[in-house]
């Protein structure tokens, strides 16, 4: 199992490697000096002198090789220093700490939130298949799903923020869940598709199983039979929560701008705008290392929950 | 079951622990509280590195300038009681007046003045509109504690604009890299207000400064909200969250139409927007040619549908805002018959298949713009449609705004469609001089004229301002023949504020440029303004 795992962490490491060489390519690509840009912040502003683009140049080391610029870059990511910012000259790590628990914690009561939903939406449409509620239900979850989180979210702040006046408009952390309702709601909508559906599928596959038919057969009642599939669904539901993970932090970009909450969305969306190099390098390595870590601790507990899958990721021949 | 609790146990404490963490601050009465809206929050509050409109509207309330705009554009004392020029034009004595100070209670000095003149032109300092201001600046010296004495190597008219001067505290700056200073976020105000909190990519929050030398503000507390989508920034207006945001047409529309709790305010910018032509090219080589293609233009039409009649056809290169706008001078008209008779003068005449072309080369040609604007995009459209029923083909390069900026700079392109933003210095010679081209100066389109280069250095040193109205009027008439780039429209901007808001005054810089611009805003039933 440490093998497998050691594995793993290996190939994760690798990809995000590579993202980053991806990224640091297409942002180096792009044409225009990123330092001329930096100092020329805003529509309006004139160009830079050649000795203060020199100056800056220097200062962020813009005047070495793109190769050996991003050699260092990793090297000293690997320390988690990241550089400073190209907009405001503060270091990024200080600029990501800031936000990633605003993000986290958005996209993690999301998510809570999607569960809390989804599972009984997916419990009332697996009783009857092809029923009333299984299809109510798909027909809500598609729509959040095909439906843009900025679409979702601008209805919602208009209707709860605007009309009814129950939520504020943009996000107030200072009014408690109140405050960042409708951004947790908005991002919540969009992940209730795919949690609607895999657990749909989990229990359909889980009442027809054997022993769920025997159990029907002992006398078992209808709610208690779901509570036990939806027990034997714990795995692929974790699997299911880290694959959301991309997901959230993507939609997580468009809802922050939106609600104007200061996440790492909204931080990505200014770095990308402004070509901030050092930021959007930070925030890939950050939002990698998410999914990466998402996807493993989704492996640790199933390998807990299910002794089968540990087993199962042992070579052939490995000793026990 | 255990497994599922035992998630909960991890989740659940870490989402209560950052919403605690995110909540607890009790607000301030709230009559009292001005919320204002950023379009982006500020890379920092330096005003000799500030470039963007959030970075200024903030500062403005934080620091007072040597001397001020009032709303008519005219200069008075702010922090300098007096600045005055010997009868050459070449040294200026700044006067402060006695007993202001720093937030922190230390005096603003001579040496403050002198250490921020000397802070602009060292060449390593990105103080991208300052810099060009204090191009003949020798030296800045102290005479005493509230004098300073700048001298300068030639005479210019517009030298004492420049004065219009934030300044540094030298003590906390000197012997700093001004870049990176810490004090970039944590700015020491002599304005009304001081910095009082800021959280990173969400608000800035400013209380009045105890130790400011004027009247103190009505409002005890201007909040910033950094809310960059217009989508949820016009309900929050609406519902009253936010007390003012720019306006689009149709917003405005939408504002006057419901009445209630908030107005609309309208102003003409000091700004035109532009199609410029690269004049180095042979399409764009001849008068005749640029004005010809003016003349295709509907302007009217597209100030009336595509701007919601927030905007007029532009005569030149000066706005009506400034004082020295000749308004006797005609815009070209909408004229496509006249158009092609200008193209035919000019050698480039149709052909069988319908399109122009000259000695064998056709007229074709690529506008680049920076990607974003929709209405940009729908202008250069009906730009291109009636380019093409005149036998002109024009392509459409929508780029990256980077990337476009980065080749306009450098006079890399066939034509381009822009706008410019201008001072309240009128002089045109860096836009329009034939030395200040690229890579150094901004004329990018390349013109040159020997008559409009006399005129602008003849303005440059005439302080007369009669005469010098004449040299403008002139100069506008030679540009106006030339056209070297096609000026599109003087453009209104509207802008939103609530009801509750009063003593709001506009300016052609806006609502806040000026003073007392925003800190002579009084909220509710706060106290009589500045």
């Amino acid at each position: 199992m440490l093998r497998a795992l050691l594995r793993r962490a290996l190939a994760a490491l690798a990809t995000l490697v590579g993202v980053l060489v991806v990224v640091f390519a297409l942002l180096s690509a792009a044409p225009g000096d990123p330092a001329a840009l930096a100092l020329r912040d805003g529509a309006r502003a004139r160009p830079a002198s050649p000795e203060a683009v020199a100056a800056f140049r220097a200062a962020y080391g813009l005047d070495r090789p793109a190769a050996v610029r991003l050699v260092s870059w990793v090297g000293r990511a690997a320390r988690l220093d990241f550089g400073r910012s190209f907009r405001d000259g503060r270091p990024v790590a200080a600029r990501i700490a800031e936000t990633v628990p605003i993000t986290l914690a958005l996209n993690l009561a999301a998510l809570l939130l999607a569960l809390a939903a989804g599972v009984p939406l997916a419990a009332a449409a697996a009783r009857r298949p092809g029923g009333a509620a299984d299809r109510l239900s798909g027909l809500v979850a598609d729509l959040f799903f095909s439906a843009p989180a900025f679409v979702t979210g601008t209805a919602l702040l208009l209707v709860f923020g605007v009309r009814l006046g129950w939520t504020p408009v943009l996000a107030e952390p200072e009014e408690g869940l109140r405050g960042v309702a409708l951004p947790i709601v908005t991002l919540g909508l969009a992940a209730l598709a795919p949690v609607t559906r895999v657990v749909r599928a989990c229990l359909l596959e889980a009442l027809a199983s054997p022993a769920a038919l025997a159990a029907k057969a002992r006398g078992e009642g209808e709610a208690a039979a779901v509570l036990r599939a939806l027990r034997r669904s714990a795995v692929p539901l974790l699997a299911l929560g880290a694959s959301l993970v991309p997901q959230l932090v993507a939609g997580s970009v468009l809802v922050e701008r939106l609600f104007a909450v200061p996440g790492t969305g909204q931080l990505l969306a200014d770095s990308v705008f402004a070509r901030d190099v050092p930021s959007v390098l930070g925030l890939t390595v950050v939002a990698g290392a998410a999914v990466v870590v998402a996807s493993a601790v989704a492996d640790g507990l199933s390998a807990v929950l299910d002794p089968r899958l540990a087993e199962g990721e042992r070579e052939p021949g490995e000793a026990s | 079951m255990r497994a599922r609790s035992r998630l909960l146990r991890l989740a659940l404490p870490l989402l209560a622990a950052v919403l605690a963490a995110a909540c607890g601050r009790v607000g301030k009465d709230q009559e009292a509280v001005i919320n204002r809206r950023l379009e982006g929050e500020p890379r920092a509050l330096n005003p000799l590195l500030a470039t963007s409109d959030p970075e200024n509207v903030v500062l403005a309330l934080l620091s007072r300038n040597l001397l001020d705009y009032d709303e008519k554009l005219n200069l008075v004392p702010g922090l300098a009681a007096s600045v005055e020029s010997d009868p050459a034009h070449l040294v200026y004595t700044v006067k402060l007046r006695p007993g202001e100070t720093w937030e922190d209670g230390s005096p603003v000095t001579a040496d403050d003045v002198a250490y921020t003149l000397q802070a602009i032109v060292d060449p390593k300092t990105p103080a991208l509109y300052r810099k060009s201001l204090f191009d003949a600046m020798e030296k800045a010296e102290v005479v005493d504690p509230l004098t300073a004495r700048v001298t300068f190597s030639r005479p210019s008219v517009g030298q004492r604009d420049a004065f219009n001067l934030p300044l540094l505290p030298a003590k906390l700056y000197r012997g700093t890299d001004l870049t990176s200073n810490p004090r970039n976020r944590r700015p020491l105000a002599n304005g009304p207000f001081r910095l009082a909190d800021w959280e990173p990519g969400r608000l800035l929050r400013l209380v009045r400064n105890t130790q400011y030398f004027g009247e103190r503000p009505a409002a005890e507390q201007v909040v910033f909200r950094v809310v960059p989508e217009t989508a949820s920034a016009f309900p929050s207006f609406r519902s009253g969250g936010l007390d003012e945001m720019r306006l689009t047409a149709a917003l405005k529309a939408e504002v006057d139409a419901s009445g209630g709790r908030q107005r609309s305010l309208v102003y003409d910018e000091l700004a035109y927007t532009y199609i410029a032509w690269n004049n180095r090219l042979p399409f764009f080589d001849d008068a005749r040619t640029r004005r010809a293609l003016t003349m295709l233009i509907d302007r009217e039409t597209i100030a009336r549908t595509l701007y919601g009649g927030l905007a007029r056809p532009a005569n030149g290169p000066v706005p009506p805002g400034l004082w020295s706008h000749d308004a006797s001078l005609p815009p070209w008209p909408y004229d496509p018959a006249k158009a092609a008779a200008l193209l035919d003068e000019a050698g480039w005449r149709k052909g069988p298949d319908g399109l122009r072309s000259r000695a064998g080369k056709r007229f074709a040609f690529t506008l680049s713009i920076g990607a974003g604007s929709e209405r940009q995009r729908q202008i250069v459209e009906l730009v291109q449609r009636a380019y093409r029923d005149a036998g002109i083909e024009m392509d459409v390069r929508p780029m990256e705004w980077g990337a476009f900026t980065t080749a306009v700079d450098a006079g890399d392109y066939e034509a381009c469609s822009l706008a410019l933003n201008l001072d309240p210095n009128p002089d045109l010679a860096p836009n329009f001089r034939s030395t200040a081209v690229p890579p150094e100066g901004m004329n990018h389109m390349f013109y040159r004229d020997p008559k409009a280069d006399a005129l602008m250095d003849e303005i440059a040193t005439t302080f007369d301002r009669e005469k010098a109205r004449a040299l403008y009027a002139e100069l506008q008439r030679v540009i106006h023949e030339d056209e070297p780039i096609t000026f599109l429209h003087f453009v209104s901007v509207s802008w939103g504020v609530s009801d509750r808001i009063h003593h709001v005054e506009t300016s052609p810089l806006g609502l806040f440029l000026f003073w007392p611009g925003g800190a002579g805003w009084t909220s509710g039933r706060g106290t009589a303004p500045l």
